[in-house]
């Protein structure tokens, strides 16, 4: 009832396709079980190749989105040029880790296309433990939920169409399933040379 | 509370000149001559090990260092002020880059932390600057190319194809203007800078005498282990046998 | 169980805070106002551990002032305003002894032309929404705000609406908590409202 990351719920999850990859969240914001928001965006742009997700605690989704900003930002300003997914999911990880021992409460997730366009994603632990996956990592309030969606509809190799029908599946069926998560979605997908955003209509209970 | 008088050495004089900067560089144009060139595949970076007498051990004495796996750094001008840059930009290459990102830091950035170390020598109370001009050689995995740059005791930086610094950097300049060019390979920077060093060497050239190192391939048999996909380091020094059959070749 | 509500209307905000300061079973202050003015165009409302209300809602107004004074009276616009006061509550959270307060910011953004109205809890969690209520009020007045409220809504029909969660909010409530204070948030500024 009082862990932090399950006060304001919601869910994401990344999968991996043929030379794309794609990562999608719910737009609820509660506070238990009441619902506050409908428009409450967890994935976020880092640069056209690079997206991350933030799951847990609202208050640190916003903290944590706005520090690596603020952490991109100079990244970009010192090395001219764009972070690599792999370097950012590093930085992501050094930086929860700085909070070992009172940590941000929040369930990360890094998505993109590396330099030579091959797919990299990737889930944390609030402390920092990366999670690397060749096909798809799932974080929040329905994370179980999500893990048995994709189990079950996952397959590689699948063209940017196909995996957006297979991660919208899998989110909207696994957030139906959690009284914390849902109340409309969003997926991303990255190709080489473009970002497509979805809105997806969901059930609104 | 004495740190609260301990006023910076570093003034300016009225004409806009910081002496104790230029005291430094006459420090460093009183030292060893030291080469750094660039070539397609590598680049080298080669100084004289002086032993002023036959009684000295002179194999410990070490000139160009290892910063990280892929960066070299070498000098011109105090041995000990190089020792202590040596300690902090490798501690920087670990603590401001591989700890955070989980990769060694690109040349460019580490010469920028370097720089800023010796920057802020001149304008700290109580210290004096470095008294050593440094060559930062280097390869960087983003841009796929080697690197060279000179740092000075103001902090200042510059890229170079090739250079020199110290006791006799104008005429072995002169000397790599003529020699260099954009196809250069690695041997041939090696012995165009041995032939630049025999121009400000008095005595004898030997492997004994001589540091050099470069940076070029990565060399997989210097990790000690095989089967993982690490990359070995590309700086290498070389042998005094090396140098000695390079020599043998002049 | 003060309440704490705002409605975001077409060309402003509504704001209405209870006037009851209870401690205990006792009734200490019916004629309270859970606000203060932080500039011409911001209002906040705010809800929680005694002491620290009133502290840290002063503290931003103190803060939000001196901006103007230091940015040669520039208004920090409704944004701005919310984005600071989160950043202090989400900052405070983990100190030894974080405020234990949740705030509502009426704001009206004077470039935009566009009312705000924003939803901070002492967690630090922010959302900008249409309409919103702190604690239990909360869960008596938004079901009744979902059905009837519409974005277009002209300043007297918000009002209604006002009437309305208020009247549910007596009915239901447990306790008596002295009828509201209401104001506005408009182009023209902050205004009290006699309901």
């Amino acid at each position: 009832m009082s862990d932090p990351s399950s006060i304001n719920g919601g869910s994401a999850l990344a999968m991996v396709g043929k030379d794309c990859v794609a990562i999608a969240c719910d737009l609820r914001l509660g506070s238990q079980s009441l619902g506050l928001a409908n428009n409450f965006e967890k994935i976020f742009k880092i640069n056209d190749k690079v997206m991350m997700g933030l799951t847990g605690l609202a208050s640190d989704v916003t903290t944590l989105h706005e520090l690596f900003r603020f952490k991109n930002n100079l990244y970009e300003l010192r090395e001219e040029r764009k972070i690599e997914p792999s370097t950012f999911a590093n930085l992501v990880s050094s930086t929860l880790y700085e909070k070992r021992f009172g940590p941000w409460f929040t369930g990360p997730l890094v998505a993109g296309l590396d330099k030579h366009n091959k797919p990299f994603i990737c889930g944390f632990d609030s402390i920092g433990c990366i999670d690397y996956a060749k096909d798809f990592v799932v974080s929040g309030t329905a994370s179980d939920q999500l893990y048995g969606m994709c189990e079950g509809l996952y397959q590689p190799n699948l063209e940017p169409e196909d995996l957006f029908e297979t991660i919208s599946q899998s989110l909207l069926n696994a957030v139906d399933r959690d009284t914390l998560s849902g109340w409309g979605a969003i997926v991303y997908i990255i190709t080489k040379d473009k970002v497509i955003k979805k809105v997806l209509r969901t059930r609104q209970d | 509370m004495a740190d609260r008088y301990s006023f910076s050495l570093t003034t300016f004089s009225p004409s806009g000149k910081l002496v104790q900067i230029e005291y430094a560089l006459n420090a460093v144009k009183q030292g060893v001559t030291t080469i750094g060139i660039k070539s397609t595949n590598g680049v080298v970076l080669a100084t004289e090990r002086k032993a002023n007498s036959n009684l000295i051990n002179n194999d410990t004495n070490t000139k160009v260092e290892l910063i990280t796996p892929d960066i070299g750094m070498t000098y011109s001008g105090m041995g000990p002020d190089f020792r202590v840059l040596v300690d902090k930009a490798r501690k920087l290459a670990h603590t401001n880059y591989l700890r955070v990102y989980n990769e060694y830091p690109p040349v460019k950035i580490l010469v920028q932390e370097i720089a800023k170390v010796m920057q802020e020598s001149t304008q700290s109370g109580g210290i004096r600057p470095f008294g050593v001009s440094l060559l930062v050689g280097g390869y960087d995995p983003h841009s796929e190319v080697f690197q060279l740059y000179q740092v000075d005791p103001s902090g200042s930086y510059f890229p170079w194809k090739a250079t020199a610094i110290g006791k006799t950097s104008i005429s072995a300049k002169t000397f790599l203007e003529k020699r260099w060019n954009e196809n250069l390979e690695l041997e041939d920077a090696i012995h165009v800078a041995l032939l630049a060093l025999k121009e400000s060497v008095d005595g004898e050239l030997n492997g004994e005498n001589l540091d050099i190192a470069v940076i070029s391939e990565p060399q997989e048999e210097a990790l000690g282990f095989k089967g993982t996909n690490v990359p070995g380091p590309r700086f290498k020094k070389l042998t005094p046998e090396e140098i000695n059959d390079r020599l043998d070749s002049l | 169980m003060d309440v704490v509500l705002g409605i975001r209307l077409k060309d402003c905000t509504l704001i209405a805070t209870s006037k009851s300061v209870t401690r205990g079973i006792s009734v200490l202050k019916e004629d309270d106002d859970k606000t203060r003015i932080l500039n011409e165009h911001n209002l906040i409302a705010f809800t929680g551990e005694a002491g620290d209300t009133v502290q840290f809602a002063e503290y931003i107004q103190a803060n939000i002032q001196l901006y103007s004074m230091r940015e040669n009276d520039i208004e920090l616009s409704p944004k701005a305003t919310a984005s600071f006061v989160r950043n202090q509550l989400a900052t405070s959270l983990r100190t030894r002894k974080p405020y234990q307060v949740n705030v509502l910011i009426g704001g009206f953004d004077t470039k935009t032309g566009k009312p705000t109205l924003n939803y901070i809890d002492y967690i630090g969690t922010q959302a900008i929404l249409p309409y919103a209520a702190h604690g239990y009020a909360a869960f008596y007045c938004m079901s009744l705000l979902d059905k009837h409220y519409r974005p277009e809504m002209e300043l007297n029909d918000g009002l209604k609406l006002l009437e309305m969660s208020i009247k549910e909010l007596q009915t239901r409530m447990p306790m008596d908590f002295k009828g509201v204070i209401v104001k506005v948030i408009d182009k023209e500024g902050i205004r009290k409202i006699d309901v």
